[in-house]
């Protein structure tokens, strides 16, 4: 296994950010879906051995990051990161950013580093912007400049922290073919809130809320928890758990039974995944 | 598709190939090649398709790459690894601004040193050790900025990095202040009797920023440094900061700060915090 995670607890202050999580990931895309502040960006800075956790086992590439210095630096080799938020210092051009990254990835001679972060830019399709300042890119633009730093050198753990923010539909897809390959040698870990994205890039679901897991499965194994409780009605049903009106104009019942003269709809993602969120999932626990 | 009916012979495209052809007659037939698709396709075979890509990629690597800042390709003249460079290039402090903006500094205080009355030394023994200083906070990058972020998370790791950026301060800033040292007036030992309490307190800045960080760290230590000077005016020499006596305090201290950071960084089994 390229991630195994056993009783990881991690506290801000008072309060708990993450709560005896259990998680093994092997190859393949694995999304972590949840809603903001479920413990997402904890759970992959400790994967990215960004911060540390507070409690638990945590053993990445076969090995222990705090075990020493050495075990921490083979495990970086490995890895490829994208942050929530990446900062892009000064003045760098798109290719001078991933050529400094390239060299904090040991990529030290000049040639092979240069035809590696050619490489990761064409797979972003970012090489015409090369030699465009960062800041002048667009937010997307921007995301894949991050993206490409991350693939850099074929990473064996790829860490992603919300890819898909800013992409347009055809960018998804790019993103989706570019893990599509990754996901044959690497681990891809990816979050996000978006339950379109997970549908479309990921085999396997991890739902976080509250700090805690909630469900660990395939996307199809958690449409099915939804399967007899998804409703579409013609109106609005009042003590519903979750409804909202669609854009025919009829009501999306999830949960709660079956409303009078509703008819059963097929289960997606979404409802799936609103049905399993309830109101106390997005509360975090108190340390 | 061909537009003309004469075709190079093989023996002439091959010492084209080769490289063997003289500058005119290579501009001649690569003219001819460009509008002949016959040739071009004779010639393929003949190219050494990987020295062709080495060739385009060390264009395109010279058109895309940064060029690197002066100080830096001159540091890279004299030995610099070229991937160091690449990171050094980056550094605040290595930029052209952060050099112009240290130099003027310095320049004013040597000539508010030369114009004071007397053997007041104290313009220049207040901002030349400082000057450094400052460069590596500025260099540092706190650990919750984003991009530090992703840096801590590389092989290379974040401690090596805030080492490299502090390379690069001492390479743009200590020249430079001690060529301006050379002019300042009293005796001669002044011009280089600074670097003492100046790197003592980049070593303690790099212990120091551990704990509170590189701003509050380099802060601290300027206020600590214009205090020794006031004093020094006040009560005691204009040369009293960097006295033979005080050096050996400043060498026990940049000891004592490397101490610091090598116990800490074999201690601590938390990640990223050696620096």
């Amino acid at each position: 296994m390229n991630v195994t995670l056993a009783g990881i607890g991690k506290d801000y202050g008072a309060t708990r950010a993450l709560e005896d999580v259990d998680l093994t990931l092997d190859t393949g895309v694995t999304g972590l879906l949840g809603p903001n502040g479920a413990g997402k960006t904890t759970l992959l800075r400790i994967v990215a051995t960004s911060i540390a956790a507070d409690r638990g086992r945590v053993r990445l590439l076969g090995q222990d990051p705090s075990a020493g210095h050495g075990e921490l630096t083979d495990i970086r080799r490995g890895l490829g990161y994208l942050p929530q938020e990446l900062g892009y210092p000064g003045d760098m051009t798109t290719f001078g950013f991933v050529e400094y990254v390239a060299v904090l990835k040991e990529w030290d001679e000049r040639r092979a580093r240069h035809r590696e972060v050619r490489r990761v830019l064409d797979l972003v399709d970012l090489s015409d912007l090369s030699t465009k300042r960062v800041s002048r890119l667009s937010g997307g633009q921007r995301r894949r400049v991050g993206l490409a730093q991350a693939m850099i050198g074929d990473a064996a753990l790829l860490v992603l922290d919300e890819p898909t923010t800013g992409l347009d539909p055809a960018q998804r897809a790019a993103l989706r073919r570019t893990l599509d390959v990754a996901a044959h040698e690497s681990t891809v870990l990816l979050s996000t809130h978006q339950t379109e994205d997970v549908a479309a890039l990921c085999e396997r679901v991890v739902v976080l809320a509250g700090g805690r897991i909630r469900f660990d499965g395939s996307v199809l194994d958690l449409v099915a928890t939804a399967a007899g409780q998804v409703w579409l009605a013609d109106a609005d049903v009042p003590g519903a758990p979750v409804s909202w009106r669609t854009g025919t104009g009829r009501y999306r019942v999830v949960g709660g039974g079956r409303p009078p003269a509703a008819e059963a709809a097929e289960p997606t993602l979404e409802d799936a995944y609103l049905l399993m969120l309830g109101p106390e999932a997005r509360t975090p626990l108190p340390a | 598709m061909s537009t003309t009916s004469w075709h190079a012979p093989h023996d002439l495209l091959e010492a084209y190939a080769e490289g063997r052809l003289d500058a005119v007659l290579g501009a001649s037939l690569e003219r001819h090649v460009e509008s002949c698709a016959e040739c071009r396709a004779a010639i393929r075979p003949l190219s050494d398709l990987r020295l062709l890509d080495d060739a385009w990629s060390e264009v395109r690597s010279r058109l895309e790459s940064p060029e690197p800042t002066r100080p830096v390709r001159l540091a890279q003249r004299l030995g610099l690894a070229d991937s160091t460079g690449v990171l050094l290039s980056a550094a605040t402090s290595l930029r052209l601004a952060w050099l112009t903006g240290s130099v003027v500094a310095l320049g004013f205080a040597l000539v508010a040193t030369l114009l004071a009355a007397g053997d007041a030394l104290w313009p220049f023994l207040l901002v030349a050790p400082l000057v450094p200083v400052l460069g590596v906070a500025a260099a540092y990058g706190g650990s919750e900025e984003p991009f530090e972020a992703l840096a801590a998370t590389t092989p290379y790791g974040r401690a090596r990095l805030v080492l490299v950026r502090t390379l690069g301060v001492v390479i743009g800033t200590l020249p430079p202040a001690a060529l301006l040292g050379l002019f300042v007036p009293g005796p001669g030992w002044v011009a280089a009797a600074w670097l003492g309490p100046s790197l003592a307190m980049v070593l303690v800045l790099l212990a120091l920023a551990a704990y509170i960080g590189p701003w509050p760290a380099g802060a601290t230590l300027a206020l600590l440094w214009c205090g020794i000077v006031v004093l020094s005016i006040r009560r005691l020499t204009p040369t009293w900061p960097v006295e033979a006596t005080q050096q050996t305090v400043y060498l026990a201290l940049a000891a004592a700060a490397v101490a610091v950071l090598v116990v800490r960084s074999r201690r601590t089994h938390r990640i990223g915090v050696a620096l």
